[in-house]
């Protein structure tokens, strides 16, 4: 099936149409979530109520515009939700409740490479570095720098997923880069790892 | 090229961003200064924890839990759209039933008391003679009898 087929499958309801949507893209939207939320479990629950608002809201998708486009776009704007509904349960929630989310974390993530364990631990502590570094940039920066990182979005496509020209977007990622170069160089003079 | 200089721009040589020339003398600083190029190793280090996270093994079950979590949504849904039904129209309805149940049982009881009323006035004039009679006998001399 072609993407006009889908989507005009899709708009009739059909279910075959919509399983072959969800095969075809879960990959790109699941990696997406995740670049913005970092948590596996919860990048897979955003990522199936990104495809339940498309097959709700097909109706509404212009055929002159690429479907991944808006998919990335309901992918980015459901992240970007999740994360803050996640940062104010997390504002009353305890010190320890946070730091216990962040062990299992780092579990989930040493245990992904059980033959060597050494460089999992290491990586897994610069994953948390990382994700760190990249939550501290402000909303669109962080956006930018996670659709061309994790999905390798050329500048003109992730203009069109975030509705701004071309130069913005290579602006905020020229800045998110500094934002992180700052930050990395700051972690590697106190020795984070 | 200072250190300072080779740590603002990193990210953008190993990242590919550099123009050929930039990109070499950042090589040969790096060459030299064993600080700097630890710092570099480093940063690419943490920059390609992107590289090992991308393309995520998606769950095998994500289609079948996301045709469950629409069927339970709908359900949902369904069971909320009740709800206003039964506020907006069933309860209005029950209560203007109620009402007019009330006015109706309100008719039923007044209309025998009026049929009643017409005969105890029947009744009244009936009793005027024998009150009168009472009324014509002083009350003390009833009770001297
Ligand atoms: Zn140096």
């Amino acid at each position: 099936m072609s993407e006009t087929e889908i989507i005009h499958k899709l708009k009739q309801g059909n279910e075959t149409a919509f399983k072959e949507l969800v095969e075809n893209y879960r990959n790109m939207v699941v990696n997406t979530c995740f670049g913005l939320i970092h948590n596996t479990e919860d990048a897979e629950d955003v990522a199936q109520d990104v495809f339940i608002e498309v097959f709700r809201s097909v109706e509404n998708f212009r055929a002159d515009s690429k479907l991944s486009t808006w998919l990335y776009r309901i992918a980015v704007n459901r992240s970007l939700n999740f994360i803050r509904d996640n940062k104010k349960r997390r504002w009353f929630q305890s010190f320890d409740d946070t730091i216990e989310a962040k062990k299992e974390e780092l579990n989930r993530l040493s245990s992904s490479d059980s033959e060597n364990p050494e460089t999992s631990l290491e990586n897994s502590q610069r994953a948390l570095i990382l994700h760190e570094a990249v939550d501290s940039l402000p909303e669109n920066q962080r956006v930018a720098f996670t659709l061309n990182k994790y999905e390798d979005l050329p500048y003109k496509e992730i203009s069109e997923v975030m509705n701004l020209s071309v130069s913005s977007v290579e602006s905020l990622i020229h800045r998110a880069k500094k934002n992180l170069q700052k930050k990395l160089h700051h972690c590697y003079k106190k020795k984070c790892i | 090229m200072k250190c300072k200089t080779l740590h603002n721009k990193l990210i953008f040589f190993l990242e590919g961003d550099l123009p050929e020339k930039e990109a070499n003398e950042m090589k040969a600083h790096l060459a030299e200064c064993e600080s700097c190029a630890a710092f570099a190793e480093d940063m690419q280090k943490t920059l390609g924890i992107i590289h090992i996270e991308k393309s995520p093994e998606v769950n095998p079950f994500f289609y079948t839990r996301l045709k469950v979590q629409m069927e339970n949504e709908e359900e949902k849904t369904r069971r909320s759209v009740g709800f206003p039904v039964w506020e907006k129209v069933l309860q209005p309805a029950f209560f203007s039933l109620l009402l007019l149940a009330g006015i109706y049982t309100g008719i039923k009881i007044g209309q025998p008391v009026t049929a009643e009323t017409s005969h105890s006035i029947f009744a009244e004039t009936e009793l005027v003679p024998f009150l009168n009679e009472m009324e014509t006998e002083p009350i003390e001399t009833f009770l001297m009898e």
